[in-house]
């Protein structure tokens, strides 16, 4: 449809929206550019240019050694692997748990079915800073204190009333006619779950996967209060490394946040191009 | 759909873990919440019971009160600013211009970027002496304009709330993948009857990702606009005069002080506008909506 | 049915990862429950430390080694086990939230901002009061445990000290015609107007973030005003509304948008050299040696003097001098007597006199031991330590005065004084009513 399209003799009125377009695209581009940038070039000043002068000057000697500062933290590249592993695990253990959930809140009417529903949709309000004690006490008594699996099962489960509310909403425009018709075929309720709904709801997973682990990712109280060994920090943790009671060495800092962002962002690019293949290839809707 | 009798064990087992982890994880610790909400507490001394006084003292502390206002705000232009600007980048990215995996991958940089340098950054942008937007406005002549942005009254919330309006990517990219999703045959068939893009924007597009990724969205945003804490945490601790203070700031001030009962009061009290918030967008993209009432009559007929 | 083998799959795969992860790591409350038992000497004691006197702590080098030392000499007996901590707030709402559900650590380091008077009161705390009084609390300097001491028991140490007190940038000073620091806050703002005529900030104030700086003049104005005994009514003194006007005004002398300031542009401002004064604790001293900060081949130190604070009119507060703890040094209450005394040797091996100028030396900070400063201390320290030596009393810092709903509150209190919102009585009130809504 876009070649047909090409031919056409522009109206003033599409040439205006186009430039209209190309305006947004570049203003946000240039807009979520600017930081990363900024704080590429902030990582390679030193602290008295970064805090006496313009902070958007550029260093007069590129200070390489910044980088070498946040290399030289004690298992920087563990505490990278360790947010990687706990992300994942939690990711993973949540979006199934999600599903199911959803799924059944979303595709069955039983007794409770609309009370339960509104206890996940509280949940996503919840102010977890004010449980701090109550998780603290929950995580020793399962003896997780200290432990990934500790990690794992709190953030995954912290993220469960915002993951099901985001798959059920997609599961709800599902159309029930799809599943009747299993139904009338026979198909069970697993097999329903698993050849319908999740294959047609996975927007809405890939949209709390990524909730989730982002979630994760950035996730620095819980990770320093139910943890004390340094083997299992997070790279929250690490960032915060430059920091301390009375000063803060920005400049070392910064690096330490580019090198946790390159894996990163490569992990993202690679993961979009699943997620999006995936998606693509699913059902359509109308 | 009524669950049937073989489908009601493998319900229960589906609901289960979700259940578990709803009772630890939430269920237990907010009845914590309320019960220390009506207490006076240190945490450490014994607590005495003191009726719904934290709540009064609440409701009478002007900065807890701009609290609420601020996230009310900051809900409502993250709902219906921000998401639909990325709604607008959703649609003009789904029409594949050149580079549009570049860009739709470069709007969601700033997701993983940390917040503590998103914080510097635009401290630095709205710093009052060496600051980029005051340079801006005296190298345009309009220096009369150049302020300490965030140490105004009158321009520190709008200029926390107006930077981060801006950063769309992570709905664009969950409004991006439902329009693809969306069969072509209804383009093909608009563009054949001569309707401009934006008509089919507005009649096609929309509709179809109305009740689904836009609905997620608008929640989505809203709800991260009352639990709004870090940006704000980093960027003006909630000054000047509290100008800038959020719900989930001020509960972390009040723990801070050790002031538990006043903290889990005002946690109390976030849940609950939490709740009327999500209640009425619902309402609101429920009405006059057909395909919900021709659904919801379906499962009836089906029940 | 390939999904659904490959999900089934995949989950198993998880759930080994899951198992793997958590025999790496196994439960236990103390991080010595990492360690292989087979490592672990029987016997041995384990005492568990979060300490933000680590990474790029000035404290961070010499701790380090002390405790290595500690665990070589005790090995096979102690080992104390350091949990590295550096984002203080973060420390902070950890270490309260394991005293509030009772797993406070072994060892742990509180400031002011704890409710230590609470503390103390909890009985959580092991009670080291036969301990200092069997000839320990002689190291300490006199009426170091005063004003922490509940019933005449010490259970919370008093060990980093800080003093406040005003150092300048003669540079500026004479350039704006000064060759003296001001003796009053009348003349001191004589001074400032020159400066500022001279085209230079008088000194840094922040309203932004926790508000440290102006807290810390505030805390100097109220001393030089209300002197000694000017906490003794609490808030009602008015010292405090008299010291409100003063720090209102110097908020004309500062550098713009002061009120949205934090401690980054505080210290950028005075190392740029465009500011005059600068009031930080001693362990900013470090920075005016570093080649980083050198202008012109000349250290910060080359042009910087050492003030005392100004007096003020017919003021109380000539030769008083505003000090606080930095940090003190907490023990959780044992029942295992053997690890009490293990417990207590740590203790006391890190604040010894001997160690105690050692770190002194590296780090630049103060502490509430009697210690014989190194003959290679900086002069600036040199100077703080005599101005300390010759006060003739002194005064906490208001965030050690109050509790800490009042420095949670000076950000806001000042920031509206500054912009108008409340008069200097509206200040106070401010203040006093977070005060109570915390009490």
């Amino acid at each position: 449809m876009t070649e047909s399209r090409v031919h056409h003799k522009l109206s003033p009125k599409e040439i205006v929206l186009g430039i209209l377009r190309w305006f947004l695209i570049l203003f946000f581009a240039a807009y979520t550019l600017f930081p990363l940038i900024w704080l590429t070039i902030s990582s390679l000043k030193t602290n008295f240019e970064f805090l006496a002068l313009s902070p958007f000057a550029l260093p007069a000697v590129p200070q390489w050694q910044n980088y070498a500062n946040a290399l030289s933290v004690a298992g920087l590249g563990r505490m990278l692997l360790n947010s990687v592993f706990v992300g994942l695990l939690a990711t993973v253990f949540n979006v199934i748990v999600a599903s199911m959930s959803a799924y059944c809140i979303s595709r069955f009417r039983f007794n409770g079915r609309e009370r339960i529903y509104t206890l996940f949709t509280a949940g996503i309000l919840v102010p977890l800073n004010a449980l701090m004690v109550p998780y603290f006490v929950i995580i020793n008594k399962l003896g997780l204190y200290n432990t990934y699996g500790g990690m794992v099962l709190l953030y995954c489960a912290i993220g469960i009333p915002m993951s099901t509310f985001l798959i059920r909403g997609l599961m709800d425009s599902i159309p029930m006619d799809l599943e009747e018709a299993a139904y009338i075929d026979g198909c069970g309720f697993y097999g329903r779950f698993f050849h319908i709904i999740l294959p047609l709801s996975r927007t809405g997973i890939v949209t709390a996967a990524t909730f989730e682990f982002l979630t994760c990712w950035n996730e620095f109280v819980f990770a320093n209060l139910i943890v004390s060994s340094e083997k299992l920090r997070t790279i929250q943790v690490g960032i915060r490394y430059f920091t301390n009671q009375f000063s803060t060495d920005y400049v070392s800092m910064y690096a330490a946040i580019v090198i946790s962002i390159v894996p990163s962002i490569l992990g993202y690019i690679l993961f979009q191009e699943q997620i999006i293949s995936g998606m693509t290839s699913g059902a359509v809707k109308g | 759909m009524k669950p049937t009798r073989s489908d009601r064990s493998a319900l229960a087992a589906f609901m289960a873990p979700a259940l578990i982890i709803m009772l630890v994880f939430f269920v237990i610790p907010v009845i914590y919440v309320v019960v220390v909400s009506v207490l006076k507490w240190n945490g450490i001394s014994t607590a005495t019971f003191t009726d719904i006084q934290n709540f009064a003292k609440l409701f009478k502390d002007k900065a807890f009160v701009r609290s609420v206002t601020n996230n009310v705000i900051w809900a409502l232009v993250a709902g219906f600013i921000q998401v639909p600007l990325a709604m607008v980048m959703a649609i003009i990215l789904s029409r594949k211009p050149a580079g549009w995996k570049f860009f739709r991958t470069v709007y969601f940089f700033p997701q993983v970027i940390s917040g503590i340098a998103l914080a510097t950054l635009w401290r630095a942008i709205y710093n009052a002496d060496t600051g980029l937007l005051n340079g801006l406005l005296r190298s345009i002549g309009l220096g009369d304009l150049a302020r300490d942005w965030l140490g105004t009254v009158d321009t520190a919330f709008p200029a926390v709330l107006i930077y981060w309006v801006f950063y769309v990517g992570y709905y664009m990219v969950i409004m991006m993948a439902d329009i693809t999703t969306i069969d072509s045959s209804y383009y093909e068939a608009a563009t054949i009857d001569g309707a401009s893009d934006f008509q089919q924007a507005i009649y096609i597009t929309i509709p179809l990702i109305k009740r689904t990724s836009l609905l997620t969205c608008v929640t989505l945003a809203s709800v991260l606009g009352l639990r709004q804490f870090e940006q704000v945490y980093m960027l003006t601790n909630g000054g000047p005069a509290n100008r800038t203070s959020t719900m989930v700031l001020y509960m972390y001030k009040k723990l801070q002080d050790t002031n538990y009962g006043m903290a889990s009061a005002s946690a109390v009290i976030l849940i609950i506008v939490g709740v009327i918030f999500i209640v009425c967008i619902r309402a609101l993209f429920n009405i006059g909506n057909d395909e919900v009432r021709a659904q919801k009559k379906m499962r009836r007929a089906v029940k | 049915m390939k999904k659904l083998i490959a999900l089934l799959l995949a989950m198993v795969m998880v759930f080994a990862l899951a198992a793997c992860g958590q025999q790496t790591a196994p439960a236990g409350e103390q991080p010595a429950a990492e360690q292989p038992a087979a490592e672990q000497p029987a016997g041995e004691i384990v005492i568990n430390f979060p300490s933000i006197w680590v990474g790029t702590d000035s404290k961070a080098e010499y701790m380090g080694k002390l405790i290595e030392a500690f665990n070589e000499e005790n090995a096979g007996a102690i080992k104390v086990v350091v949990e590295e901590q550096t984002d203080y707030q973060a420390y902070r709402d950890k270490i309260r939230t394991t005293i509030t559900t009772g797993s406070a650590p072994d060892i742990c380091i509180l400031d002011t901002t704890f409710d230590i008077k609470a503390y103390a009161e909890s009985g959580k705390f092991m009670d080291l009061t036969p301990y200092l009084e069997a000839g320990w609390g002689d190291t300490f300097t006199d009426g170091a445990f005063d004003a922490w001491s509940v019933d005449g028991k010490v259970s919370i140490l008093p060990f980093e000290s800080a003093v406040f007190t005003p150092i300048y940038n003669t540079e500026i000073l004479a350039a704006a015609g000064w060759d003296h620091f001001p003796a009053t806050y009348d003349e001191f703002f004589q001074m400032a107007e020159d400066v500022k005529a001279a085209g230079y900030n008088v000194m840094g104030q922040m309203a932004g973030d926790n508000a440290w700086s102006s807290m810390l003049w505030y805390s100097l104005i109220v001393e030089a005003i209300g002197g000694k005994d000017v906490y003794a009514n609490g808030l009602s003194d008015p010292a405090f509304v008299e010291a409100a006007k003063v720090l209102k005004e110097m908020y004309n002398y500062t550098f713009d948008g002061a009120v949205s300031a934090t401690a980054g542009d505080v210290n950028g401002h005075f190392i740029a050299r465009d500011t005059a004064i600068y009031l930080n604790g001693p362990w900013w001293i470090a920075n005016f040696y570093k080649e980083d900060n050198a202008v012109d081949g000349k250290l910060l130190a080359d042009v910087c003097e050492v003030a005392v604070n100004p007096g003020y009119g017919e003021g109380k507060g000539v030769g008083g001098l505003v000090t606080t703890v930095q940090g003190f040094l907490a023990a959780a209450k044992q029942d295992d007597p053997a690890k009490e005394a293990a417990v207590v040797k740590f203790l006391q091996y890190v604040t010894d006199p001997a160690h105690v100028s050692e770190l002194a030396l590296s780090s630049g900070a103060m502490f509430f031991v009697k210690y014989t400063p190194s003959p290679d201390t900086n002069v600036i320290s040199q100077k703080v330590t005599e101005v300390a030596n010759s006060a003739e009393f002194t005064i906490l810092h208001v965030n050690g005065a109050f509790p800490t709903a009042f420095s949670t509150e000076f950000p806001a209190a000042v920031s509206a004084l500054v912009l108008g919102e409340v008069d200097e009585q509206g200040f106070v009130d401010m203040l006093q009513t977070a005060i109570d809504n915390a009490a």
